[in-house]
């Protein structure tokens, strides 16, 4: 008789059983992923620590590099994704703690500036070629301190020339 | 009493380089030959000085005189002779002395060689080579003065001065001694007894071109004679340069634990910008000795080299962009920009003051895109763009940053290894095109022709790689354009040789010899070129393909990586004769089954910071690099590695020491014309004489 409220007691709870079962089961696998060094250096290797001045955080020795190191693996195990523990970082040490600028607009400077820079040199270069074509000049070079420019293939020759003489 | 002969040098050699200054613009203004020759003597006297100075200095590094606050910071009773000697570069003040000692040493060497040939540049050249040897010796003696003393004055207080002050004793020796700081760590190794000086070689050597330059543009003389003058200094400087930047990589690679040789660290950078201007300059010279063309661009070339030596050592010392060369920081900031300020603006305004005049006009003008010099253009066009890239990245966008939106940023790799490899690539190509190309123009067809070989050469290694499996689009394309170099300056090369061998019936070793002593620059050019495509190899193969991780491993168990395999065998913690503490763990590498290498990566912990030392199996193929990360205390039962493998890395080591053997040959100072080429140069020169 015990035995069988025993069994309908477990009647009665299986559901509430099964459902936290089923709760653990999707829960646990987020909870408890395993998180690598690999996995830490992945990020951490974006990342400098406004202390050690330009030594990416994956190899700096420093005990604040290794706490910071430990501070992503905790959030990575909590189930944050890169890009939320880089913005964490950022919204409290700032711009510096990353390789390249969260900001949009800072982002966009950084990497653009450069480019645009060069875009005006080469237009300005085309410029200069095109208009040197068009005043026409087509005389040979001048000497230059009393020397004939001789050309490459005119040096070899000549080069060639005279051992044979002194052959 | 070794203090007061080191002040008293010092300040000598400042009243010296004044005098020099005001004696040459005398003497030059007023044609005074007089004037113009004291102020080489006193020129020439800068040496001897400076070298009493710094002979001073180390003298009192190695007999422990740690009353002088230099010696005292840079050195300990503990401290092996040997780093004593190299403590001379080892921190601010000494650094700066040694900076004006091999400047003093440069400009007495141009003058002794230069000053028949090129006399009416002398008394101009003597004024910018003085004005700038006088800037850093006035910051030695003014603001970070090597020989400054610790005092004890009356209360006790400590005082740090030059001259004793009134009623202040000496402090204990012993005292001293006990308290005795010590050489950095980081400064502690093979790389730094030669990276250091190698630099500043570098550094000063550009000092020269940038004062025969100046001199053309202040006397009037703008034909190419402060070329001639200067392309030697220029290749001498940018070789020492070009080991100072491969030392400095060593450097990285075994101390700092990077895993690389390159961080795109902003001191690095400030290195490696005069070395992309010069580098530059080297091209375009060119230009301007075969056609007597880019004589502004030449110049500006010029200055910008020595503007960015200048910004290069204020950027290092000033703390400027903190960086692991903080150790060089200081208060000279300011003088320091105010010297490179005014030194640039003087400069550009005396170009665009000749400019103005029409006196920098070309001989000659493009005729066609084909043509070398087009091509050197666009190879200047690309520098400038990797210069300006660079220089953005390392110093104007976190100072633009701060200063106009209050927010402090850093560019790191990501950054860099966004926008660089595209130009770097860009410059590859050209240095396979521009040398097939002719002086005026060249046909596309011709250039089709010669360009078959290298490029049949490179579509064979290409279907190589890709038999043995590797399917990396960028890799692929980063080899292709590398190596298509590479083959044109072998196949240029050859195209020579077999020319001799065929002709001439010469041996090949016979062949190639002769070729290279034949034009030494055209052939030294050739192999720095390849020397180049070799680093270029290496540097695509330990950035694309390097592997790395990171594991914890009990005594007894491996990790695999690469297809190495390393046991972690034991752990041995210990202090070294210096005091420092280091834990050591012992590893074995296996490959294949087979053990191929005991290991010991350690780290050495410092009372003012912690190294890792990297232990490193090494062959042509790739590094098995590993840093040991951490340990279970007491126990060492476990231990953390890190490990890299570095694919094909011992390329840029050995593609350096080829472009060092070629800047070697395209620098030797003998050479040796065809007979009918020296005859008429002669016959030229009597034809000017007479007429």
């Amino acid at each position: 008789m015990r035995t069988l409220t025993v069994r309908r007691g477990m009647m009665y709870h299986a559901p509430a059983i099964m459902a936290i079962l089923l709760v653990l089961v999707f829960a646990f696998p987020v909870a408890a992923q395993t998180v690598t060094d690999d996995d830490v250096n992945a990020i951490a290797k974006k990342m400098y620590c406004p202390v050690c001045e330009n030594i990416p955080l994956d190899v700096c020795p420093t005990q604040a590099c290794a706490d910071w190191r430990g501070e992503i693996r905790q959030q990575l195990e909590s189930g944050s994704t890169e890009q939320q523990i880089i913005d964490g970082f950022v919204a409290r040490y700032g711009e510096r703690v990353i390789g390249t600028p969260q900001d949009p607009f800072l982002r966009a400077l950084s990497l653009l500036t450069p480019w645009l820079i060069g875009g005006i040199g080469a237009l300005a270069v085309l410029i200069m070629l095109a208009r040197w074509r068009r005043s026409g000049d087509l005389r040979p070079a001048p000497a230059v301190s009393g020397v004939r420019i001789l050309s490459d293939d005119d040096y070899r020759l000549r080069l060639e020339t005279d051992l044979k003489e002194r052959r | 009493m070794l203090a007061e002969i080191g002040l008293t040098a010092l300040f000598l050699t400042f009243v010296a380089a004044i005098y020099a200054i005001i004696a040459a613009v005398y003497g030059g203004r007023n044609h005074a030959d007089q004037w113009v020759k004291s102020a080489r003597n006193a020129s020439l006297l800068t040496f001897p000085l400076l070298l009493t100075a710094a002979g001073v200095l180390w003298i009192a590094l190695l007999s422990g005189q740690y009353q002088i606050s230099y010696v005292w910071a840079v050195s300990s009773p503990s401290t092996p002779t040997f780093y004593r000697l190299t403590a001379l570069w080892g921190s601010q003040e000494g650094s700066i002395l040694f900076w004006s000692l091999l400047m003093s040493l440069f400009s007495a060497a141009a003058l002794l060689l230069n000053w028949r040939s090129h006399r009416r540049l002398m008394p101009y050249v003597i004024a910018y080579m003085m004005a700038t040897l006088a800037f850093f010796v006035g910051l030695s003696l003014f603001l970070e003065n090597p020989f400054e003393r610790y005092w004890l004055l009356p209360g006790n207080e400590v005082a740090q001065t030059a001259l004793i002050p009134a009623g202040a004793i000496a402090p204990e020796p012993e005292r001293l001694a006990a308290t005795a700081q010590g050489l950095n760590p980081l400064l502690r190794h093979f790389g730094m007894i030669i990276h250091p000086p190698m630099l500043y070689l570098g550094f000063v050597g550009f000092v020269i071109p940038f004062a025969f330059a100046m001199a053309a543009l202040a006397s009037g003389d703008l034909s190419t004679n402060w070329i001639k003058a200067t392309r030697r200094w220029t290749l001498v400087a940018w070789l020492f340069l070009s080991l100072g930047l491969l030392l400095g990589g060593r450097w990285a690679y075994d101390v700092l634990g990077w895993g690389g040789y390159w961080g795109w660290d902003p001191v690095e950078n400030a290195a490696f910008l005069p070395w992309l201007i010069g580098t530059a300059f080297l091209h375009s010279v060119m230009i301007q000795e075969k056609r007597g063309m880019l004589k502004t661009w030449n110049m500006f070339l010029v200055i910008g080299t020595f503007s960015a030596v200048i910004f290069g050592t204020f950027a290092t010392r000033s703390g400027l962009i903190d960086s692991v060369h903080s150790f060089a920081r200081s208060q000279i900031g300011f003088p320091m920009f105010f010297f490179w300020a005014i030194v640039t603006v003087i400069s550009v305004g005396l170009i665009l003051w000749r400019w103005n005049r029409g006196e920098l006009k070309d001989d000659h003008q493009f005729a066609n895109i084909l043509s070398r010099e087009s091509l050197f253009v666009l190879n200047n066009l690309i520098f400038v763009v990797l210069f300006v890239a660079i220089f953005w990245g390392s110093f104007g966008a976190p100072i633009v940053s701060e200063l106009f939106f209050d927010t402090n940023i850093t560019l790191g790799t990501d950054y860099f290894m966004r926008v660089t490899p595209p130009l770097f690539l860009a410059l590859y190509i050209l240095m396979g095109i521009a040398p097939l190309s002719a002086w005026g123009a060249t046909s596309l067809r011709r250039l089709g022709k010669s360009l078959l070989i290298p490029l049949a050469l490179t579509a064979i290694l290409l279907v190589i790689l890709l038999i043995d499996g590797m399917r990396g689009v960028g890799a692929l394309v980063g080899y292709g354009i590398v190596s298509l170099a590479g083959f044109v300056a072998l196949y240029e090369i050859y195209r020579g040789a077999a020319a001799r061998h065929s002709s001439l019936n010469e041996n090949w070793f016979r062949a190639i010899t002769a070729l290279f002593g034949r034009n030494k620059r055209r052939y030294g050019g050739y192999i720095v070129h390849l020397g180049i495509t070799i680093i270029g190899i290496g540097v695509i193969g330990s950035t694309l393909f390097q592997q790395e991780t990171q594991q914890t491993l009990a005594k007894g168990e491996s990790l695999s990586i690469g297809g190495y395999e390393m046991r972690y065998d034991d752990f041995t913690p210990a202090i070294a004769d210096d005091g420092r503490t280091m834990q050591i763990a012992d590893v074995t590498v296996m490959r294949g089954g087979q053990e191929i290498a005991n290991l010991r990566p350690r780290i050495d912990v410092y009372p003012s910071n912690p190294m890792t030392i990297a232990g490193s199996y090494s062959t042509l193929e790739n590094d098995f690099y590993v840093l040991l990360v951490g340990w279970e205390e007491l126990s060492h039962a476990t231990a953390t590695f890190k490990v890299y493998i570095n694919p094909l890395i011992n390329l840029v080591w050995w593609g350096g020491l080829i472009l060092i053997l070629g800047t070697f040959i395209a620098a030797w100072p003998m050479e040796l014309l065809p007979i009918s080429v020296r005859e008429q140069v002669r016959n030229d020169r009597r034809v000017g004489a007479k007429a």
